[in-house]
C-alpha cells in the first residue's frame, strides 16, 4: 500500500494510471460495440469515463511544456552525437506537441473560441508522431550498437555457433545468416529489457498518431490495445526505475 | 526552472495550483457578476471554475488511502492530544476523500441515480470536523509554545515587573487614595490583554510553520460553514479564502521547511 501512494504520489504515475485506464474504455467501447449492440448504458458510460480522463489529463499537462524544454537543454549536452540528435528534436517536438495540446484545452473550456480545432488537432498529432519516429530512431541506434558489442564477444559466439549447429533440419533454418541476425538480436534485447521495453511501447505508441493522420488506418481497438499496451509498460517503467531506459 | 520542474512532478503540488485556480475563477466570477460584465464571460468563467473542480476530484481518487496511511502513522505519537486530534482529523479527511469520490463517479455518470446535494453535504461534513481539529491542534501546539515563551520570559526577569500583582498590601500602604475598583481594573485589563497579544505574536512570528498553518485553516474552515450553511459568506468571500489557503499551502510545498511538523 505504501509503495501504490508514494508511486500516485509522482504526477506522472498518476497520469499514466488515467492513460492506461483511457484506452482500456476506449477498448472496451469497440469490443462491446462489435459484440452486441444491447449495452447501451454501458457503452455510455465508459465513453463519459473516457471523456473526463481525457479532458483531465489535458488539465494535468498544462504545465510540460516547460518540463520538454529542460529535458531538450539536458539532452543537447550527450557526448554521443546520434543520441543527443535523436533525443533533442524528440523532446522539442513533444514541447510543441505540449502547446498544441494547452491550445486545444483552452478552446475546449472556451477561453479561446475562434480557432480551428481540427487544425490544431492534426498539428499536434503531427509533432507527437515526429517526436515517436526520432524516439524509435534512437532505440533502433542502440540495438545496433549493442549487437554489435554483443558480436564481438568471445564467449557469445560460441553460443552462437551452439545454436546454429543444434538444429540444422528445422525448417526455419533456411537462411543461416537471419537465422544468426535474430539470435543475435534476441539475445541483445533480452539482455538490456529497458532497451525493449522502450521500442515496444514506441511501437504501440506509433499506432495512434498513424491513426489519427490518415497514414496507416486501424480502427478504435488497435489504437485502444496499443495505447493500453504502451500506458502500462509506461507503468511498469515507473515503478521499476532499473527498467527505465537511459539517457 | 528546475525547481519548477521538481514542483510540477509533484502530484499535490498540481492539485494545489489547480484549487488556487479554481478559488480565483470564484472569486473573478463574484467579481464579475457584481461589476454587472457580459453574460458570456461569466458564463465561461462559471464553465471553468466547474471543469477544474471536476479535474481536482478525478486528481484526488487516490487520496483516501494517503489519508488512512498517514492517521496510521499519526497513532505512534508521543503526546496524547496531538495523537487524538491528529488520528480523527486523518480518519475525517479519509472519509472526506471517499464521499468526493462517489461525488466524481456521481458527476462523471458512472454511478446513475446519485443524491448529489445529500453526497456533498455529507463531504462537507467530514471536512468540516477535520478542519475544526486541525484547529484544535494548532491552538494546543500554540498553548504549549506560549508557556514555554512565559517560563523563559520569567527566568530571565524576576517578577517584579508586574506592579499589579502584588494583592492587597497595595490598599493597606496607599490608605489616601480610595481609587474604585473598575477604574483600576480596566487599565490593569488592558495591560494584561496587551502583553498576551504581545506575547502570541512573538510566538507565532519565531513559528512560521504554525503561523502558516493557522492562517490557513482559518481561512479554509469558512468554505465548509458556507457550503453547510451555518454561517453563509457568500461566494468571493469563500472565493477569497481559498486563494488565500492554497497560496499558503504551495507555499509550504515549495519551502518544505515551512510545513507544521507532525
Amino acid at each position: 500500500m505504501d509503495a501504490v501512494v508514494k508511486f500516485t504520489n509522482q504526477s506522472q504515475g498518476r497520469d499514466r494510471v488515467f492513460r492506461a485506464t483511457q484506452y482500456a474504455c476506449a477498448l472496451s467501447i469497440y469490443l462491446l460495440q462489435k459484440k452486441s449492440s444491447e449495452r447501451k448504458d454501458l457503452v455510455a458510460k465508459l465513453k463519459s469515463l473516457e471523456a473526463t480522463m481525457s479532458a483531465g489529463r489535458k488539465l494535468f499537462r498544462l504545465g510540460n511544456t516547460l518540463n520538454s524544454i529542460e529535458a531538450a537543454k539536458r539532452t543537447m549536452q550527450l557526448s554521443d552525437p546520434v543520441l543527443c540528435l535523436c533525443l533533442t528534436v524528440a523532446n522539442i517536438n513533444r514541447a510543441l506537441y505540449f502547446i498544441c495540446d494547452n491550445v486545444l484545452w483552452a478552446r475546449s473550456v472556451g477561453l479561446i473560441r475562434d480557432i480551428d480545432k481540427e487544425h490544431w488537432s492534426l498539428n499536434a498529432s503531427r509533432c507527437y508522431f515526429f517526436s515517436l519516429v526520432m524516439n524509435l530512431s534512437r532505440d533502433v541506434y542502440e540495438i545496433i550498437q549493442l549487437m554489435v558489442q554483443k558480436a564481438r564477444k568471445g564467449h557469445f559466439r560460441q553460443k552462437m555457433d551452439q545454436h546454429l549447429s543444434e538444429n540444422p533440419e528445422v525448417a526455419e533454418v533456411v537462411i543461416p545468416q537471419l537465422d544468426a541476425f535474430l539470435f543475435l538480436l534476441l539475445e541483445s534485447l533480452k539482455s538490456h529489457p529497458a532497451v525493449a521495453l522502450d521500442t515496444l511501447k514506441n511501437t504501440c505508441d506509433l499506432f495512434i498518431p498513424l491513426d489519427r493522420l490518415g497514414i496507416y488506418k486501424s480502427n478504435a481497438g488497435v489504437v485502444g490495445f496499443c495505447g493500453l499496451i504502451s500506458s502500462l509498460i509506461g507503468i511498469v517503467t515507473l515503478a521499476q526505475p532499473k527498467l527505465k531506459i537511459k539517457p | 526552472m528546475d525547481s519548477w520542474v521538481r514542483f510540477n512532478s509533484q502530484s499535490q503540488a498540481k492539485e494545489r495550483v489547480l484549487r488556487a485556480a479554481q478559488y480565483a475563477c470564484t472569486l473573478l466570477g463574484y467579481t464579475l457578476q457584481k461589476g454587472g460584465v457580459a453574460a458570456e464571460l461569466h458564463k465561461t468563467v462559471t464553465q471553468l471554475e466547474a471543469h477544474m473542480s471536476l479535474t481536482r476530484k478525478l486528481l484526488r481518487l487516490g487520496n483516501s488511502v494517503e489519508a488512512l496511511e498517514a492517521a496510521k502513522r499519526a497513532i505512534h505519537l508521543s503526546d496524547s492530544v496531538l495523537r487524538l486530534c491528529l488520528t480523527i482529523s486523518h480518519l475525517n479527511r479519509a472519509m472526506y476523500f471517499a464521499c468526493d469520490n462517489v461525488l466524481w463517479a456521481g458527476k462523471t455518470g458512472l454511478i446513475s441515480k446519485l443524491d448529489q446535494d445529500k453526497w456533498s453535504q455529507r463531504s462537507f461534513r467530514y471536512y468540516l470536523f477535520a478542519l475544526i481539529l486541525n484547529l484544535t491542534r494548532d491552538v494546543y501546539e500554540l498553548r504549549l509554545l506560549i508557556e514555554c515563551e512565559e517560563r523563559y520570559r520569567a527566568s530571565k526577569s524576576p517578577p517584579s515587573a508586574y506592579p499589579g500583582n502584588n494583592g492587597p498590601a497595595d490598599h493597606l500602604s496607599s490608605p489616601s487614595l480610595p481609587a474604585s475598583p473598575a477604574a483600576v481594573a480596566l487599565p490593569v485589563m488592558s495591560a494584561w490583554l496587551r502583553r498576551r497579544l504581545h506575547l502570541v505574536a512573538t510566538v507565532l512570528y519565531s513559528n512560521p510553520p504554525l503561523l502558516l498553518d493557522l492562517l490557513k485553516n482559518s481561512c479554509d474552515i469558512f468554505i465548509p460553514l458556507d457550503r453547510l450553511g451555518i454561517y453563509p459568506t457568500g461566494k468571493g468571500f469563500v472565493g477569497a479564502c481559498g486563494l488565500a489557503s492554497s497560496v499558503l499551502s504551495i507555499l509550504t510545498i515549495v519551502h518544505p521547511w515551512l510545513k507544521l511538523k507532525p
